[in-house]
């Protein structure tokens, strides 16, 4: 064991300064244009009226006075939560027997293992979601296996255009987003207290109890966040997988860009939502607070 | 990990970026001389514009929508191709909103053989000989059904209501269909409504809703989904009919007694477009007898050419479900022409998908 020495920090001097500059540079402009720029414009368009032009006309709070009045809305939003949040659910608890695993048994087959974790991404989206199409179809892989092995006499509507095919989908395409974060939070736990947990007569489930997962929690949380957070705004999933029971708010948006023809509103709806996710984030983050996670 | 970044050769990925980025520099510059064309998918096929490809090789790039609302916000938004190919109910909110420019029908050798009832519909004229849209193709829409599954229906757009069919049924996610079939039921008209009206229209496809496996333009999965069997009945255009036929699939065009709804799609000419006189050639080219006649034959579709209706056997396009004049069918059919409330029903639509 060696002795822990805190660094003195260098003296400062001026070319080092212009380096840290430049390397921020990048990283503030896409930050400003592409994220702040782009939030201030949409922010800006909920608080304009509808007439037809791009950017509206006049200064209202109308667009969110709907939003916030038509239940429809609310139930859409719930109905998006409600999804994401199983889709959520059921990506960490998939994900993490694959994290485990790969953090603390797949030795030297790791690497291989991690590129077959990536491997789905190197086909389009759009190209996974019809994979489960085909699957999930009537006469679809999942059906006619059902058929032929004297389950069912009948193929059954009952896999596509449902939310649960919505979840299925979602979940198989978010894996890998939720596998990473866990496992770089399981492979940083000090194998040490692993030891002294057995040294100190811990069964294997009360040490994966009281020492793996109260230290994985970041992970699982970060994890949960980078699946939960996109999978709300989905709208391509629902219109290809889902019937019109799974309308989540993402359609609702782009709707409103698109045939409904009233950006407007549709950024209005953009801004609601978007609110609602911060509300729930922050609930999360307070939860995990109070609860504890990494000890 | 297995792989060893530092291992590749940092010249390798030097020269990749230098190609990437010339590639993508001489597909700018080829670009800006290739005539941009907007479309609805399936319509940009080379057979449609033959002798254009040939004084003009690899002329074209095309660009698809599967919605001509969609296809609207998008040229509203900045998108700026030279022709685009919106139906007929459209091109009054396009012009409004500044984005054609007028077409010379001096300059369209086959003008007078368009048949005279597209010739002279009231949005298009621009006056002085000029026109804001040349109509190309039309045909119709109607329920599509499997004379197997679904035994001698009522021939009434009813079939789309019918609770025996719950969940076996699809329709189609456009302003200019679904919502004006649901008005004709309910008794309203589809092209000027009251707010009180486009209730009762709402109420209509709020009845249907639960009824729909699911709203879509997307007209290849419609067409796998009827020839499974996983639909029973839904509502597409003829060309799902005629390729559906073709495929030995028992299925059957509707004739409804409300009426099946017709439609009329052209060309219109962007106002910023760059490449003008290409664009007059693409319209030529498309507007000769060949092109028409694979329209009919390939898709089933009506040319709106009458000469390439000349070209064509009666029994086929008896086959087709398509009379050679078009004013034969408008007798029975529901011309879709522009809807006042247009974004009114849009919305009002959205909502009752979404569950409202």
């Amino acid at each position: 064991m060696s002795t822990i020495v805190a660094r003195q920090p260098l003296p400062e001097s001026r070319s080092s300064t212009g380096f840290r500059l430049a390397m921020l540079l990048p990283g503030g402009l896409v930050t400003f244009f592409l994220i702040l720029f782009a939030l201030g414009l949409v922010v800006f368009l909920a608080l304009r009226g509808n007439d037809g032009s791009l950017l509206g006309a006049g200064f209202t709070f109308a667009n969110f006075i709907t939003v916030a009045s038509d239940p429809l809305y609310w139930t859409v939003t719930l109905r998006s939560l409600a999804i994401a949040g199983l889709v959520t659910l059921a990506t960490v608890v998939t994900a993490y027997p694959v994290a485990y695993y790969l953090a603390f048994h797949a030795r030297r087959r790791r690497g291989l293992l991690l590129f077959l974790v990536t491997l789905p991404f190197w086909t389009s989206y759009l190209l996974r979601v019809f994979a489960w199409k085909i699957v999930l179809a009537y006469n679809g892989v999942l059906n006619s296996a059902l058929i032929e092995s004297g389950i069912w006499s009948e193929p059954t509507l009952a896999f596509l255009n449902t939310p649960a095919a919505v979840v299925v989908t979602l979940a198989h395409a978010y894996a890998p987003f939720a596998i990473l974060p866990i496992y770089v939070a399981l492979d940083t736990i000090p194998k040490s207290l692993l030891e002294a947990a057995s040294d100190l007569g811990a069964r294997p489930f009360t040490s994966f109890r009281r020492v793996v997962l109260p230290n994985s929690m970041p992970g699982v949380l970060a994890a949960a966040l980078v699946v939960f957070v996109p999978t709300v705004g989905d709208y391509v999933t629902p219109a290809l997988v889902g019937g019109p029971a799974s309308t989540m708010i993402g359609s609702l948006i782009q709707a409103q860009f698109g045939k409904a023809n009233d950006w407007p509103f549709g950024a209005a709806l953009a801004v609601a939502v978007m609110l609602v996710i911060l509300a729930v984030v922050l609930v999360v983050r307070s939860a995990d607070r109070r609860f504890g996670s990494r000890i | 990990m297995a792989f060893d970044l530092k291992s590749i050769n940092r010249k390798t990925v030097q020269a990749g970026l230098a190609a990437f980025a010339l590639a993508l520099s001489s597909t700018v510059a080829l670009a800006a001389d290739k005539l941009q064309y907007f479309t609805w998918s399936g319509y940009e096929l080379p057979d449609f514009n033959k002798s254009f490809l040939a004084a003009h090789p690899d002329g074209v790039e095309a660009s698809m929508f599967g919605d001509d609302d969609d296809a609207f916000t998008k040229v509203k938004a900045g998108f700026r191709p030279d022709v685009a190919h919106p139906c007929y109910d459209k091109v009054a909110r396009w012009n409004k909103e500044g984005l054609l420019q007028p077409i010379d029908t001096k300059r369209i050798k086959n003008w007078d053989s368009i048949f005279p009832v597209f010739k002279n519909l009231p949005d298009l004229q621009a006056g002085d000989g000029k026109v804001w849209m040349v109509p190309w193709d039309w045909g119709n829409t109607s329920i599509l059904y499997r004379t197997d599954l679904v035994k001698n229906p009522e021939p009434s757009w009813n079939l789309l209501w019918d609770k025996q069919y719950a969940g076996r049924m699809a329709t189609i996610d456009a302003v200019h269909d679904t919502p004006v079939v649901a008005a004709l039921l309910a008794g309203v008209n589809p092209f000027d409504m009251t707010p009180e009206q486009m209730e009762k229209v709402a109420e209509k496809l709020r009845e249907q809703r639960p009824l729909i496996s699911n709203y879509t333009t997307d007209m290849t999965s419609v067409e796998q989904a009827l020839a499974s069997g996983q639909l029973v009945a839904a509502m597409t255009w003829n060309a799902s009919a005629t390729s559906l036929k073709k495929q030995g699939v028992p299925v059957e065009f509707m004739k409804p007694r409300e009426g099946m709804l017709t439609w009329a799609c052209g060309f219109v000419l962007l106002k910023d477009a760059k490449n003008v006189d290409l664009a007059y050639d693409f319209i030529n080219s498309r507007l000769e007898t060949d092109s028409g006649k694979y329209l009919i034959q390939a898709y089933g579709y009506g040319s709106s050419n009458s000469s390439a209706f000349a070209a064509v056997p009666k029994e086929e396009l008896e086959k087709l479900q398509l009379p050679s004049d078009p004013e034969v069918m408008l007798k029975t059919t529901v011309f879709t022409g522009p809807m006042k409330q247009n974004d009114e029903l849009a919305k009002m639509f959205e909502k009752v998908k979404a569950g409202g």
